[in-house]
């Protein structure tokens, strides 16, 4: 049999069973638009919640005090192990391929400024932490590098509390007082917006020493390493962990780095993206069972038409796929439109509620489509095989 | 015709075609089954979360130092020392309201501990003797830390089973002491094993007065204070009173954060709720699915008939006995395939339930009612087009086979 009478012969048996053969592939469309479009939620909210995690860059090592091994409490939060101090923190700058080091502290505390005053968080900084955070600063200046204790009542402000206690009118070089200690402001922080809803802009920074005076506290919260783009994340972090160990003679810290956690994140939601797309799939399997179906009746259906092929010479192997074929055009039109339907129904939630983050990779859209294939193969076979299978005297007389 | 000879003709026509059947059934089946395995997994979740917080009494209010918009990072530690700290002066405050039946004062904190050369580290709790009945915990061996002045409580410690067993081993505990930081602690009481409670493994914890938890931590500050009110009703007024109090300890400022435990429970239950009935809304896509599936097997079982419909129509049958009769066909189908999967989705749980034996997987009555109906409806619904198409068949045209 020619190839194009081959296909003739295919599409003649779809058209003439139209009804029967789109109700067939809107069983797998659905399915497919099911899935298409839990993924697309699903891996909307895997990029947007990597994203928000990365905005800091991905180059940072994180060390807590405390070690954590049963999850238990909020680890290093207080605690009878050695503390992190400031001196550890300077310590770490002989780190190879470390750019910054921030000494990290953070408390709860007034702020005022003339009559205006505004309860919000203060964060203990070193200076270079606008660049560890891939932060801007809008005016003004970062924290000085003042090394110690001997650090200077400067403070930098974040954007939502310079518009809450200085509406109007210079900054730079005004007084405020945080927990009635004066300070002198040299800088504004550009506005960097909320993450997972902890507003970054609602805040003023001031040195690490100060912060740890003021709130009376011997250990520093945590301090982050900034290394170089292209070192090795492990090499930095087993060279930070070294020289602690050497100062508090054993490991009673944890070294985390931003690339360890955000592989752990991606491998977390990427999880629960496959776990709704299964949640989907079930459809899709409701619909396998209908191409199933089908065949089935079909064949049975047209037991006097494979009985004249076979008579006229057609070989078994013809019949099989020639009712393979039929299957798996059905499968792929039905999943084709399911994926239409599906993209569109994702970016149709994201435009109805724009806070919803949809992504529809173009990996999971080959796939969709590659399956209801495979799936139209797979139900097929079993009919087909049975349709191969007819004696051609017997199937003849069944005309 | 009657009732029971439309049946017969049905039964007929189902068996006759066993293979197309069982293929409609399972199709059903499997979508009512999954409606029902995943709202089981969804309620369970919800009823287990919440009667682990009810367990520990709705009369709970939590107090935390700091104010609520800073704290809305769900991070405990994020909110560091305020400008005022909660402490024990301002526990024991409250309790002068008569709205509150006992007040417990916590701190948390992660405490390296010793004895006889072995070290290990378990996160630590201070807290004072109303604790244990507060957590519900048990002991199973010893005392509880001992009732009296907070500030003057000895250097006593009550351990985790866990950490017994690591630390002392074969040795015998109660009585003895434990080195935690820099400070000796008298052993004078074992938890008894309870599994975890609300994240904490109570195996692994060491509870501690708290004055002297303070001392070891360094810390002057309360990490939360633990209120229990007297009765359901007198909550709002410990909640009220609890803030008047404290917001005249610190100097007319209130800079507190107080929690209701049944509010937190039900946001939970809220929560929880809504995800079950989207994970069941996506399950019941596939119904639509095996509705597709019998409206097409419906068509085709129409044309394939319609020299019997000719032949039932030539003998007088109404067109409305023609509609019951595929009407009944499709309906029937759609009903024993929702029976089939109620009990396939019943069958799933008692499999998944040996995977989580704390948990008892039953699905929520509204599911057991919705997904059949849901089914047996779609089976009508989709239904109702061939059955026209087969009613409406002229008689002559379908009795020639055209």
């Amino acid at each position: 049999m020619a190839t194009r009478d081959f296909l003739r012969l295919v599409l003649r048996s779809l058209l003439s069973h139209r009804l029967r053969g789109g109700l067939t592939a809107l069983g797998i469309g659905i399915g497919i638009a099911a899935v298409v479009m839990l993924t697309s939620l699903g891996s909307g909210v895997q990029k947007f919640m990597v994203e928000e995690f990365s905005q800091f860059g991905t180059t940072i090592i994180a060390i807590n005090p405390g070690r954590t091994h049963t999850s238990g409490g909020p680890a290093g939060l207080f605690g009878s192990t050695r503390p992190l101090t400031l001196e550890d923190a300077e310590a770490l700058k002989r780190v190879p391929h470390v750019i910054g080091v921030v000494p990290f502290v953070m408390g709860n505390a007034e702020v005022e400024a003339g009559t205006r005053q505004r309860r919000t968080a203060v964060h203990g900084v070193g200076s270079d932490f606008h660049t560890v955070f891939s932060m801007n600063i809008q005016i003004g200046q970062p924290l000085p590098d003042d090394s110690g204790s001997g650090a200077r009542p400067v403070a930098v402000l974040g954007s939502t509390l310079r518009k809450e206690l200085f509406p109007e009118g210079p900054v730079l070089g005004q007084r405020v007082r945080v927990a009635s200690e004066a300070y002198r402001v040299v800088g504004v922080m550009e506005s960097k917006g909320q993450m997972l809803g902890f507003d970054f802009d609602d805040g003023i920074y001031i040195p690490t020493a100060r912060a740890l005076s003021l709130f009376d506290k011997r250990g520093l919260m945590e301090i982050d390493l900034f290394y170089e783009e292209g070192a090795s994340a492990k090499e930095v972090a087993d060279a930070a962990e070294r020289i602690l160990v050497a100062r508090h003679g054993q490991a009673d810290f944890t070294v985390t780095s931003q690339e360890d956690m955000l592989k752990v994140l991606d491998g977390i939601m990427g999880v629960l993206t496959s776990a709704v797309a299964a949640l989907g799939g079930i459809s899709l399997f409701v619909g396998a069972v209908g191409i199933l179906t089908i065949m089935t009746i079909a064949v049975r259906e047209r037991q006097g038409e494979v009985g004249l092929l076979r008579a006229l010479g057609a070989s078994t192997q013809q019949v099989l796929l020639l009712f393979l074929a039929e299957a798996v055009v059905l499968s792929s039109l039905g999943g084709f439109a399911g994926l239409l339907v599906g993209i569109g129904g994702a970016w149709l939630v994201h435009w109805v509620f724009p806070i919803v983050p949809v992504n529809t990779p173009w990996a999971y859209v080959f796939a969709a489509e590659l399956l209801s294939a495979v799936i139209g193969l797979a139900c097929g076979v079993l009919p087909a095989l049975r349709a191969a299978a007819l004696d051609p005297v017997v199937a003849l007389r069944a005309e | 015709m009657r009732t029971a000879d439309s049946i017969g003709w049905v039964v007929r026509v189902l068996l006759r075609h066993r293979l197309r059947t069982l293929l409609l059934l399972l199709a059903v089946s499997v979508g009512v089954g999954a409606v029902i395995v995943l709202t089981s997994l969804g309620d369970s979740a919800r009823r287990y979360v919440t009667d682990e917080f009810r367990s520990l009494g709705t009369e709970l209010l939590i107090i935390t130092p700091g104010k609520s918009e800073t704290s809305g990072s769900g991070r405990p530690s994020f909110l560091g020392a305020t400008a005022r700290d909660l402490t024990l002066e301002d526990a024991n405050a409250l309790r002068r309201s008569s709205a509150i039946a006992a007040v417990v004062p916590m701190v948390v904190g992660e405490a390296s501990m010793s004895h006889a050369g072995r070290i290990r580290q378990a996160p630590a709790v201070g807290a004072t003797s109303g604790l244990l009945e507060l957590r519900h915990w048990k002991l199973k061996q010893g005392k509880f830390l001992p009732k009296g002045d907070p500030e003057r409580a000895p250097a006593v410690i009550v351990i985790g089973e866990k950490i017994r067993k690591d630390l002392f081993g074969t040795e015998t505990a109660v009585g003895n002491f434990l080195r935690v930081g820099d400070r000796r602690f008298r052993v004078i009481g074992i938890l008894a094993t309870e599994g975890r409670s609300l994240g904490m493994d109570v195996d692994e914890l060491v509870i501690l007065p708290v004055a002297r938890a303070m001392e070891l931590f360094d810390i002057s500050g309360l990490y939360r204070i633990m209120v229990e009110a007297r009765s359901r009703d007198s909550l709002d007024r410990a909640a009220a009173e609890s803030t008047a109090i404290l917001r005249d300890r610190h100097q007319g400022e209130e800079d507190v954060t107080v929690i209701r435990q049944d509010a937190v429970v039900a946001t939970f239950d809220r929560v929880l709720s809504a995800l079950t009935y989207t994970v069941g809304g996506i399950a019941s896509i596939s119904l639509v699915v095996a509705g597709v599936l019998l409206m097409n097997v419906m068509l085709v079982s129409v044309s394939q008939r319609t020299a019997e419909i000719g032949l039932l129509k030539a003998i007088g049958s109404s067109r409305r006995l023609i509609l019951t009769l595929f009407l009944l066909e499709s309906g029937g189908l759609a009903f024993l395939g929702a029976v089939l999967g109620v009990f396939l989705g019943l069958a799933m749980n008692e499999v998944l339930g040996t995977y989580v034996p704390d948990v008892t997987l039953s699905p929520p009555l509204w599911s057991m009612i919705a997904a059949p109906t849901f089914a047996f409806l779609s089976g009508i619904i989709f239904g109702l087009m061939p059955a026209r198409r087969a009613a409406d068949l002229d008689p002559v045209d379908a009795l020639a086979g055209r």
